[in-house]
């Protein structure tokens, strides 16, 4: 049996280990830094305001190419989601009423198992 | 033999062997892993009883003869999909729960819409779970649910709980759940009221995009990915850890965008002004105090949690009203307490001896 400590393989994956708790630990000391957060909240402020002025580019450009806006998209979208809901709020009565009886059944009708389960004593494995 | 050095010479030529033999399947494994898709996730029998823009409500379908009589609500961080719990076969939560006679329900989230940016916390806490609540009581015909919160899910179910002070949940475990947001370091700076303004962000994006949400996490962590992938070149000629890796990437990467206003919420009453821990936390105009919550309560922190340290979280348990509530402290990280090959051994047994003499 090969010996660990002389082991290419696992010196290199502990090489790697190591490397890696170590540029976590220097990268997490840097970002604790009050300077980091400037620097990163500003470069996020200025991609966030670009990203804005893109997106009302781009409904600009929508509007001339005579194509539908992400607004009336999302109409579509939620009315879509409206009649999905309603076809499963219909399904889920169906369902009921073909299971013959108001009791709790669930939508799938099919019957459940009776809640009589006791936890088993201790030592007991099942 | 070894050699003074340690090195044994004998075994030289059967290693080079073996490493020749991994770097020939290296090749052939690497081709067909970016040929082929991952393994299934989430797969486990569900309806889904109700769904509403960002909010699915699922039930499993039992595996048992005889259930619990309480039933199990899981309520899902909202900036994960909740099939961490259900990953495959043999390494999934939800099975696991069903096996031992559970009756599952999961509260998972789906990406807000561009006009969901609205959603505030009330919706969430006020509106989201309470519904879920009534339809688990509605389809099981049980008055009484038992409440499982994952991450900000845990959160997310503190205030619920904190505010329904009376009901009906019978039962609340935690998982990782931070309270004391100024521990949580990195986040703590990224969010510096100084420098972050969320305002701004919130009122130019709407939804806060899930890249940055990512990103905020993996800056946790900045080698960690870069050695995950050296690491699966390493391993690729191992099916089971190709297999691992493939399901915790995808899962990882797979981040959910946060509703504006809710974010807004977060940043500014849990980051900045630490409400929660300071008993100040009020949702929709009603206070959300952690010594209200009475239920049996069980907290299962990990000793390794980068994303949740324990700092963060051990606070919870002295401000939990509850006679009966317990803190487990195990081995592993924020997903790997919950998901994997090790939560199989550790978190799930002692969940269910938890739960089930609470569950009749």
């Amino acid at each position: 049996m090969t010996d660990k400590t002389n082991d290419p393989v696992a010196m290199w994956q502990k090489m790697m280990g190591e490397m890696e708790k170590g540029f976590n630990s220097f990268a997490n000391q840097t970002m604790s830094s009050p300077e980091f957060s400037q620097v990163v909240n500003r470069a996020g402020g200025v991609a966030a305001g670009a990203q804005k002025q893109l997106g009302e580019l781009m409904e600009k450009y929508l509007v001339t190419m005579n194509l539908p806006s992400r607004e009336q998209v999302t109409g579509l979208a939620e009315r879509l989601q409206s009649v999905e809901a309603q076809i499963g709020e219909i399904k889920s009565m169906l369902s009921r009423m073909a299971a013959g009886s108001g009791s709790p059944q669930g939508v799938d009708a099919v019957p459940r198992p009776p809640r009589t389960r006791r936890p088993p004593s201790d030592g007991d494995q099942t | 033999m070894n050699a003074p050095t340690g090195l044994d010479f004998a075994s030289i030529p059967e290693r080079i062997q073996s490493e020749v033999q991994r770097a020939i399947q290296r090749s052939i494994k690497g081709v067909e892993y970016f040929s082929t898709s991952g393994p299934s996730l989430g797969s486990t029998p569900k309806d889904v009883l109700h769904s509403r823009g960002t909010m699915s409500l699922y039930h499993y379908r039992p595996m048992s003869d005889e259930i619990y009589r309480v039933p199990v609500l899981i309520v899902m961080a909202t900036t994960n999909r909740g099939y961490i719990l259900d990953l495959v076969p043999g390494q999934s939560f939800i099975e696991f729960l069903l096996k031992r006679g559970y009756d599952v329900y999961m509260l998972d989230w789906s990406a807000p819409r561009p006009e969901e940016k609205s959603l505030r916390m009330e919706d969430y806490v006020l509106d989201f779970i309470p519904d879920c609540v009534r339809r688990v009581q509605a389809d099981s015909g049980e008055q009484d649910v038992s409440v499982i919160g994952y991450c900000f899910g845990g959160v997310l179910s503190l205030l619920y709980g904190a505010i329904h002070k009376d009901g009906p949940m019978k039962n609340l475990i935690c998982f990782t759940t931070p309270i004391d947001f100024r521990e949580m370091k990195l986040f703590s700076n990224f969010s510096d009221r100084r420098y972050f303004d969320v305002d701004r962000l919130v009122d130019s994006v709407g939804n806060v995009p899930p890249e940055m949400i990512l990103s905020s996490f993996e800056m946790l962590r900045p080698a960690s990915r870069t050695v995950s992938q050296l690491q699966l070149w390493e391993n690729i000629w191992n099916d089971e850890f190709v297999k691992s890796y493939r399901m915790f990437d995808r899962w990882a990467t797979d981040t959910l965008p946060l509703a504006g206003e809710y974010f807004r919420t977060i940043t500014k009453d849990l980051m900045w002004d630490n409400k929660l821990f300071n008993d100040t936390m009020s949702v929709g105009g009603r206070a959300a105090k952690l010594q209200d919550i009475k239920v049996p309560f069980l907290h299962a922190v990990a000793e390794h949690d980068h994303i949740v340290p324990y700092e963060a979280a051990k606070h919870l348990i002295a401000k939990i009203g509850s006679a009966d509530k317990e803190e487990v402290m195990l081995k592993g990280g924020h997903v790997s307490l919950v998901a994997g090959a090790n939560a199989v051994k550790r978190l799930w047994p002692k969940l269910d001896s938890w739960l089930g003499k609470r569950s009749t």
